[in-house]
């Protein structure tokens, strides 16, 4: 009965820290998503071509999009098969490092904000800054196609 | 004492013997957050961009009423307008990929519209064609006798046919003036 409660208390324990601190929780259920993303890619296989997911602006613009492919060549990268992933779409490696990133600081950051709650806010900041710029860097190809439309269009 | 309030206003729990300030909100708060982070991710993808305007209404509804429900029992609202702002953000991009979208679908819809009459023009020359040349057999069956009829109404042997016919009441008159 003894360690049952124990892990009980651990449990209970951790459910209140993450209702008590937002920012775990956003961390861990990012990470989670993030965990879904690379399960998702794992699963569906570029050989049996039976992805779920469909690009909509090519089926309403009849133009391929900057990301299509993209679902292609994350499970080509987690098969570890590079080139291919490249050929599939030049802008999905850079997307996967992002979301690979991302995993790995929730991670770390997590740790960080438990172990020195005295810079708690200065790494949230540090965190949100990251962050954006690594946002920004990866998905540089995607805001400029959709910037270039515009510019098309306007 | 210690109070352990981080950058997002909320209260850490940690602060012993002090009580905690209330977190109405709270849970509201965090999901609209998640919500918008995702929806600002889905945004920016082209493929599902589109898709993104579903979580962005999410986002700004949660983020709403936690807005609401932390006004009224004063509770820290960081999480809340972080959430509320970036989904706000994110529904804004989602809604210019409309905008691109249905753009790029007019500019392509005169072309298409091209591609398809010319398509209609080129079937229908060749259904014309096909009838011209056709070879039309009439075959008719009464009380056991009968009668088959085998026309050939090519383009060519009609003008063929009617120089012929032409012909035949040229002499027809001339015979018939000769007569008279």
């Amino acid at each position: 009965m003894i360690p049952w409660r124990r892990i009980n208390n651990t449990f209970s324990g951790i459910s209140e820290r993450f209702r008590q601190e937002p920012y775990l929780l956003i961390n861990f259920i990012l990470a989670g998503m993030i965990l879904l993303i690379f399960a998702y890619s794992g699963y569906f296989s570029p050989e049996k071509d039976d992805y779920p997911v469909v690009c909509i602006h090519e089926q309403l613009t009849g133009e391929q999009c900057v990301s299509c492919g993209i679902s292609h060549s994350f499970s080509l990268i987690i098969r570890g098969r590079i080139s291919e992933a490249y050929e599939w779409n030049p802008y999905g490696l850079r997307v996967f490092i992002f979301f690979m990133a991302q995993l790995l600081m929730r991670i770390l950051f997590s740790i960080f904000y438990i172990k020195h709650p005295e810079t708690n806010s200065q790494l949230i900041l540090y965190d949100v800054t990251v962050s954006a710029m690594l946002f920004i860097v990866c998905f540089m190809p995607f805001i400029e196609s959709i910037l270039k439309s515009f510019e098309g269009i306007l | 004492m210690e109070d352990f309030t981080n950058s997002t206003g909320q209260s850490t729990g940690q602060s012993s013997g002090q009580p905690s300030k209330p977190l109405a909100g709270n849970t509201m708060g965090v999901a609209a957050l998640i919500t918008a982070i995702i929806t600002f991710v889905l945004a920016v993808i082209p493929c599902v961009g589109l898709i993104a305007i579903i979580p962005g209404i999410i986002a700004i509804v949660l983020a709403s009423i936690g807005l609401s429900q932390a006004s009224r029992s004063d509770s820290p609202r960081g999480v809340l307008i972080a959430g509320l702002v970036i989904a706000i953000f994110a529904t804004l991009i989602s809604f210019s990929q409309i905008f691109v979208a249905g753009k790029i679908g007019d500019k392509f819809k005169n072309n298409w519209g091209g591609e398809i009459e010319k398509v209609i023009n080129d079937v229908q020359e060749d259904v014309l064609n096909e009838i011209e040349n056709a070879n039309v057999s009439i075959k008719i069956q009464s009380n056991g006798d009968t009668v088959e009829i085998n026309t050939n109404i090519k383009k060519g042997n009609r003008h063929e046919e009617l120089e012929e016919l032409e012909k035949a009441n040229d002499v027809t008159n001339d015979t018939l003036e000769k007569n008279k």
